[in-house]
């Protein structure tokens, strides 16, 4: 092996340096890496966010009859539950930094619970629980643009939910075994509260934007 | 006795917790506003900009302080920022054009 590197011209005895650079080591390289990934899918949600305007923009009509319209109070309670889970997220960083084990433990289960409570919500929303969902009530997928644009984003949103619900639930055990470090949930965190960012935009361009006159 | 990482960490470590409560009280009450907005009636191009505005300072408050850009470096920031704004760019241009197109035709 050393005789590999000193054929390449390489020697143990001279260290490789970093060019002189006062950011070097600011960030961890998971860090940049999350966000990263984090700038990449939130270019995923810009395309179809701007494909849903283009498409609401240029439509004559946007609402179909018998089509239902979007229930604004429980969907607010949905966005209510994931800005709460992102404060859990925040306060379960804060504790695993301060080394208090149980406390991030607490705050990480907390925020999978409230994934979890947001995915039944969405669950409900779509299909119904205690009463009939959107699919039921009339607004099928591909049968308007009103429609299948509401189902991409708002299911491609959910499928983020989901995964970070099973990231933070991977993270948890691993960290009541010992083996997560309190860096790896503040990737989590980065992680979550992008899925909270992109939720805020689309409550607010799916759901509140009143229809065309 | 030589400290762990995670111990020379957590003493380095400054506690957010009252901003990091102050930001979820902003984003209480934002979102209750933004409620409150979209139930009024008529003028829909003012409705539409306050909405736009109440989502863009909720997402500001998420990214900077729960995403704690506001502490990272200036290059991490504009590394995030900066390809996130040309979509942001592309609508404004998409919705003069069409505005534009309206008003000529």
């Amino acid at each position: 092996m050393q005789a590999a590197a000193q054929a390449h011209g390489h020697s143990h005895s001279r260290e490789i340096a970093w060019p002189p650079d006062h950011l070097f080591g600011r960030a961890s390289a998971g860090k940049i890496a999350m966000w990263i990934f984090i700038v990449s899918d939130g270019l995923s949600f810009a395309g179809l966010l701007l494909a849903y305007g283009i498409l609401r923009g240029e439509s004559e009509a946007w609402h179909h009859p018998g089509e239902p319209e979007l229930g604004i109070a429980f969907t607010a309670l949905l966005t209510f539950l994931l800005i709460c889970s992102s404060v859990s997220m925040v306060f379960a960083y804060e504790a695993a930094v301060e080394q208090r084990r149980g406390r991030a433990a607490l705050f990480l289960g907390l925020t999978a619970l409230g994934g979890l409570l947001f995915l039944l919500g969405q669950y409900s929303e779509y299909f119904g629980i205690l009463h009939p969902g959107l699919t039921k009530e009339g607004l099928v997928f591909g049968q308007s643009a009103y429609a299948s644009t509401f189902y991409v984003i708002t299911s491609f949103h959910g499928f983020h939910v989901l995964s970070g619900t099973v990231y933070i639930l991977v993270t948890l055990v691993r960290w009541l075994r010992g083996a997560a470090t309190a860096g790896q949930i503040e990737l989590l965190g980065l992680f979550w509260h992008f899925v909270d960012l992109v939720w805020i935009l689309v409550f607010t361009l799916v759901y509140l934007i009143p229809p065309g006159p | 006795m030589t400290e762990s990482p995670a111990q020379a960490a957590a003493q380095g470590h400054t506690s957010r917790a009252r901003q990091y409560l102050i930001i979820f009280f902003v984003l209480f009450v934002l979102t209750v506003l933004e409620v409150a907005v979209a139930y009024i009636r008529g003028h829909r191009v003012e409705i539409v900009v306050v909405l736009c505005a109440l989502a863009a300072v909720k997402a500001a408050c998420v990214a900077l302080f729960f995403m704690h850009l506001k502490w990272e470096t200036r290059v991490l920031r504009a590394t995030v920022v900066i390809p996130l704004s040309l979509p942001v760019l592309y609508a404004l241009v998409l919705i003069t054009e069409a505005a534009w197109r309206r008003l000529t035709l």
